[in-house]
C-alpha cells in the first residue's frame, strides 16, 4: 500500500499548484485525478491571467489577488505567459460614470492603468471598432492553462510527488471519523489500489460537494457554466474588454494561434452534463462582433463550456458572486479549498499549504513565488521563429507539431490518450481541431506499441464524437464547409460509419 | 481573353466536365470557368452510385422523387455511368465495374468502403477476410499506418520502402521518375513475398499511374492494388486531371483559377458573365449556362449563421428549417439534414422560381442530393452533369 502525508484530490490548477507547493516545502503528497490535467474548469476557461481590472469596481478584494498573482506568474512562468496586455474598450452608450469608477477603484488596488484615444487604441489593435470612445490599457496577460498544470507537476514529480492521472477516487477510507486514506480506481484497467495519507485535501473545483460528502462533509457551491468559442486564428495580440459591468460576452483572449471568445453564465446542477447552445454562441458572437467588427465574418472553429465552481452566496446572479476562495476545514482530517480564479491558483495553493504545516507543526514557509517554473528550459516558448527551426515532419499543419513532438510525448509521459498529446503539444487546437492530426497522432501512438491499433480505433471514434459535440453549436460558414470535408474523410474515406 | 460560347460551364469539377466533355465532343464551343481544383481532387477517386444496399441502380428506385436521380430518371443514369466508362477508356485511366453491383474496397482504416465504379488500380481491393494481403508502405508517411489492416486482417504482411519523400504527393511525383521505379520494383521482387495481393497506399504515380500500375503487376506476376488516402488524394487528383485534358483535347475552353464578378442579363436571360481579374477584365458570353459549383466544401453553396445562399447568381435556396437542425448529434450516422439544401429544379434541370429562362443546374448543388445520406457522391455529378449536356445539346 502506498503512504503519503498528504492526498490531493483534484488535477486542476489548484491541485497541481498544491503538489508544487507541498513538493518545495519538503512534503510528501500523491495527486489523483480522473481525467487528465487541467480537465475541469481549468482547460474550459479563458485562458485570462487577469489583471484584476474585470473585478476592480465590484469585488475589490480578489481583484488586489489577481494584479500581485499576475505579477508573480509572469516573472515564474514565462513559457507559459504571454505579455499581451489587455484593453478595456468603452463603446458608445456605455456608462461613463462606470468608467470612472473603474479607474478609481484601479488606482485603489494598485492596477497600473493608461487611457487610450481611440486612435492609439486601434494604433495598438487595429481590428477594434473604429468608433470606440476610448480605450483603457491595464496589464493582462493570456496563459497556457494545460501548460501550467504540466509545469507545476514537473517540479512535484522532481522532488518524488506521486502522480495519478485517470485515477478515480472511489471511496475515503476513515477510522473512527477521521480520514486517513483513500481507495482509488484506474480508470482504463479497472485496477483498485489503496493509499493511506495524513491529508485529505479536496481541490475538485466544480465536483467539491461530491468530493466533500464521501468523507460525510458538504460544501456550499453554486456552480455557473460558462460557454466559450475558438476562433481560427488571431484577431487581435491584445486582450479585448468591455468596459461595462461583468456580462456575456465582454472578453476576448488571444491564445497562440487562436483567440477565445466569451462567455456566458447560466447556473447548473451537474458539472458532467454540460453543453453548450447554439443561443449561447450567437449572443457571445454578437457581443465580440461589438467590440472587433470583422468577428461577425470570422470562422468559430469550436465551442467548449466550464463550470466555474463558486462560494455559495445569497445572490442567484453567477456574475455577483466574489472570485475570491475558501478553505474549508471539515475537522476530520479533510480541507476543500473552493472558489477562486486560475490566476490565483498560486496563492490558493500557498494558503492551502500554510494550513497543512501548520497541522504538522511544521516551520516551513511558501517560496513558489520566488523559484521559477521548472521544466520550462525544455519548452519552445511563444515565438514562432523558434518554433520554425525544428520543424521537420510535421503533423499538425495548424500548430506546427511535429512528428518528434508526438513521439516525445509518447515516449515520455506514456501517453495512451490523446487528450495527453494535445494537452502537451497543442496538437488538434488550431482551425481544423484534430480533423486531420488526430488520425496521424493515432497511428504513431500506435505504431509505438504504446496501444493496439484497435484501442486507437476506440479512442479516434470516441473523440471524433466529442469533437463534433463541441463544434456542432457553431456550423455555419467555412466552419460548415470544414466539416463536411471531416465527415467525407472519415465516413467515406476511411470508412467509420455506423454505430458500434 | 474574352469569347462567345454555345455552353457556358461554371464550375471544373465533375458534374461540370461530365456536362462539358460530351458537348465539346458534339463539336459545341464550351466553356468551363473554375475558380481552382474541385472536391474531386479530395475524393478517393471511386464513383459511388447508391452505397446503401448491393444492387446500386435498384437502390435508387425507392429514393423519394425530388432526389436529382429521379428527376433525370434511372435509364438516364445508367446511360450516364456508361458514357462516363467510355470516356475514362479515353483518357487511358479505366474504371472498372457496373451499375448493378456495388464492390468494397480496403480503406487505410482497416475497414471497407462500398462503392460502384473504380479505377483499375483498385481492381483487386475487395479481400477475402482469410486471403493473403502484404501492405506496402513508405517510410515517414503520415496519413498511413498499415498496421490499421494488418491487426484486423489475419493473414497479412507489411514492409516499409524508404522513398527519401514523406507526403502522398511527393512520393507519387517520385513514381514518374524511371529510375525509382525501377529500384522500387526491384526491392519488391527482393522481399521474395508469399503468395497473396499486394496493397500500396494510392501513390503509385500521378500522370503515369496506369503504366506504372501495368509494370508492377507484370513484373511481380501478382494482383496488386491500391488503397485510397486521405486528402490530398492522388487518384481523386487523377480523375480530375483526366477528366480535364480529355475536354481540353476536344476543343474545350478552360478559365482556371477565376471568379465571376458580376452577370449581365437581358430578357430573362443570362447575357455573359465577367471574371474577376487584376487589371483588365474577361467576358464570358454565352447561348446557355451550366451551374455545376458543387454544394458547401466547394463554395456553391454558403450557409450563413440563419441562411444558405448560392454564391453566384443568388438563386433562390431550399433551406432545411433552423440552424440548430441542420446537424444531428451523432458524427458517425451520416445523412445531416444540411445535406437537403441546395437549388431545387424541374425535369430540366432548370432552377424554380428563377428569373434566367437558359440556366441548368447539376451537381451537388441540387437540393436533396444527400450525398453523405444515400452514398452517391459522383454519381449525382455524372448523372447530372451528362443530363445537363443532353437538355443543351437538344436546345442549341
Amino acid at each position: 500500500m502506498m503512504k503519503t502525508d498528504v492526498i490531493i484530490i483534484g488535477g486542476g490548477s489548484t491541485g497541481c499548484g498544491i503538489a508544487r507547493d507541498l513538493a518545495i516545502r519538503g512534503i510528501s503528497h500523491c495527486l489523483i485525478e480522473k481525467g487528465d490535467f487541467a480537465s475541469g474548469a481549468t482547460g474550459a476557461c479563458h485562458g485570462l491571467l487577469h489583471s484584476g481590472g474585470r473585478y476592480a469596481v465590484n469585488d475589490p478584494e480578489a481583484a488586489a489577488e489577481c494584479i500581485s498573482e499576475n505579477m508573480i506568474l509572469r516573472k515564474i512562468g514565462q513559457k507559459c505567459v504571454e505579455r499581451t496586455d489587455g484593453l478595456f474598450v468603452r463603446l458608445p452608450g456605455d456608462s461613463k460614470n462606470f468608467r470612472d469608477k473603474f479607474l478609481k477603484s484601479c488606482e485603489a488596488i494598485g492596477i497600473e492603468t493608461d487611457i487610450l484615444s481611440p486612435s492609439r487604441a486601434i494604433d495598438l489593435v487595429p481590428t477594434l471598432n473604429p468608433s470606440i470612445e476610448e480605450a483603457i490599457k491595464v496589464p493582462d496577460c493570456s496563459i497556457d492553462p494545460f501548460r501550467l498544470c504540466m509545469l507545476n507537476i514537473t517540479t512535484s514529480k522532481n522532488r518524488g510527488g506521486r502522480i495519478l492521472i485517470h485515477h478515480r477516487v472511489t471511496e475515503i477510507v476513515r477510522e473512527h471519523g477521521e480520514c486517513v486514506g483513500v481507495k482509488v480506481r484506474e480508470e482504463l484497467t479497472g485496477r483498485e489500489m489503496e493509499i493511506q495519507g495524513k491529508l485529505v485535501i479536496n481541490a475538485t473545483g466544480a465536483w467539491g460537494d461530491r468530493t466533500a460528502s464521501m468523507a460525510g462533509g458538504s460544501v456550499p457551491m453554486t456552480l455557473s457554466k460558462g460557454s466559450l468559442v475558438v476562433t481560427n486564428h488571431r484577431l487581435t495580440n491584445m486582450v479585448i474588454n468591455r468596459l461595462r459591468p461583468s456580462s456575456d460576452g465582454d472578453i476576448i483572449v488571444p491564445n497562440e494561434a487562436v483567440c477565445l471568445a466569451g462567455t456566458t453564465s447560466m447556473s447548473v446542477d451537474d458539472p458532467d452534463t454540460i453543453d453548450v447552445e447554439s443561443h449561447e454562441v450567437d449572443l457571445v458572437a454578437t457581443e465580440a462582433e461589438q467590440m472587433i467588427p470583422s468577428f461577425a465574418s470570422t470562422r468559430i472553429i469550436r465551442t467548449y463550456a466550464g463550470v466555474r465552481p463558486l462560494l455559495k452566496a445569497d445572490t442567484s446572479d453567477g456574475r455577483a458572486i466574489s472570485r475570491g476562495f475558501k478553505i474549508i476545514d471539515h475537522g476530520n482530517g479533510m480541507f476543500s479549498i473552493m472558489g477562486g480564479k486560475l490566476t490565483t491558483y498560486r496563492l490558493m495553493a500557498e494558503k492551502m499549504c500554510d494550513k497543512v504545516v501548520e497541522v504538522f507543526g511544521l516551520k516551513k514557509r511558501c517560496r513558489t513565488a520566488e523559484i521559477p517554473l521548472e521544466g520550462q528550459e525544455q519548452l519552445s516558448g511563444y515565438p514562432l521563429s523558434k518554433r520554425l527551426k525544428e520543424l521537420k515532419d510535421i503533423v499538425c499543419e495548424c500548430e506546427l507539431v511535429t512528428r518528434d513532438a508526438v513521439e516525445r510525448a509518447v515516449n515520455d509521459v506514456g501517453a495512451r490518450h490523446i487528450g495527453d498529446i494535445q494537452h502537451r503539444t497543442r496538437l488538434g487546437m488550431g482551425p481544423c481541431q484534430g480533423g486531420f492530426c488526430t488520425y496521424r497522432a493515432l497511428g504513431i501512438m500506435q505504431e509505438s506499441g504504446r496501444m493496439t491499433p484497435e484501442e486507437s480505433k476506440r479512442i479516434l471514434k470516441t473523440f471524433l464524437q466529442r469533437r463534433f459535440k463541441g463544434i456542432r453549436p457553431a456550423l455555419w460558414g467555412d466552419q460548415l464547409r470544414e466539416e463536411q470535408l471531416v465527415e467525407s474523410i472519415y465516413l467515406g474515406i476511411l470508412g467509420m460509419e455506423g454505430r458500434e | 481573353m474574352s469569347g462567345t460560347y454555345d455552353v457556358v460551364i461554371i464550375g471544373g469539377g465533375m458534374s461540370g466536365l461530365m456536362a462539358a466533355i460530351p458537348l465539346a465532343e458534339k463539336g459545341r464551343s464550351v466553356a468551363v470557368i473554375s475558380k481552382g481544383d474541385p472536391v474531386c481532387c479530395l475524393s478517393t477517386g471511386c464513383v459511388d452510385l447508391c452505397s446503401k444496399g448491393d444492387d446500386p441502380i435498384g437502390g435508387i428506385e425507392s429514393f423519394p422523387d425530388h432526389h436529382p436521380y429521379r428527376l433525370v430518371g434511372v435509364e438516364k443514369v445508367k446511360e450516364s455511368f456508361d458514357i462516363f466508362q467510355k470516356i475514362m477508356i479515353e483518357t487511358g485511366l479505366p474504371y472498372i465495374g457496373d451499375c448493378h453491383a456495388n464492390r468494397k474496397i480496403l480503406t487505410p482504416f482497416g475497414t471497407s468502403k462500398t462503392t460502384c465504379l473504380v479505377p483499375k488500380t483498385m481492381k483487386s481491393a475487395s479481400c477475402d477476410p482469410d486471403e493473403y494481403i502484404h501492405v506496402i508502405s513508405f517510410n515517414g508517411l503520415k496519413d498511413f499506418y498499415p498496421s490499421y489492416i494488418t491487426s484486423g486482417h489475419v493473414n497479412s504482411g507489411c514492409s516499409i520502402f524508404d522513398a527519401g519523400v514523406s507526403s502522398t504527393s511527393a512520393i507519387a511525383e517520385r513514381f514518374e521518375e524511371e529510375d525509382f521505379l525501377q529500384e522500387f520494383v526491384s526491392w519488391l521482387a527482393n522481399l521474395a513475398l508469399p503468395e497473396g495481393k499486394i496493397a500500396f497506399p494510392a501513390v503509385l504515380g500521378i500522370r503515369s499511374a496506369m503504366a506504372i500500375f501495368n509494370a508492377i503487376t507484370e513484373y511481380l506476376g501478382r494482383d496488386i492494388f491500391e488503397i485510397p488516402t486521405i486528402p490530398p488524394s492522388i487518384p481523386g487528383e487523377r480523375l480530375f486531371s483526366s477528366l480535364k485534358n480529355l475536354f481540353l483535347e476536344k476543343g474545350g475552353s478552360l478559365y482556371w483559377g477565376k471568379e465571376i464578378a458580376s452577370v449581365e442579363k437581358l430578357n430573362g436571360r443570362i447575357e455573359a458573365v465577367t471574371l474577376s481579374n487584376r487589371g483588365r477584365s474577361t467576358r464570358v458570353q454565352g447561348t446557355l449556362f451550366i451551374l455545376a459549383t458543387g454544394s458547401f466544401v466547394s463554395g456553391g453553396l454558403y450557409a450563413s449563421m440563419d441562411d444558405v445562399r448560392e454564391t453566384v447568381f443568388n438563386l433562390e435556396t431550399y433551406l432545411p428549417g433552423e440552424r440548430e437542425n441542420w446537424f444531428n448529434e451523432d458524427f458517425f450516422i451520416p445523412g445531416h439534414t444540411i445535406e437537403k439544401a441546395g437549388i431545387r429544379v424541374d425535369s430540366t434541370l432548370r432552377p424554380l422560381d428563377s428569373e434566367f429562362s437558359n440556366l441548368f443546374v447539376c451537381g451537388s448543388i441540387l437540393a436533396f442530393t444527400e450525398v453523405m445520406k444515400y452514398g452517391c457522391g459522383h454519381g449525382t455529378a455524372i448523372a447530372t452533369g451528362v443530363a445537363a449536356a443532353n437538355i443543351c445539346e437538344e436546345l442549341l
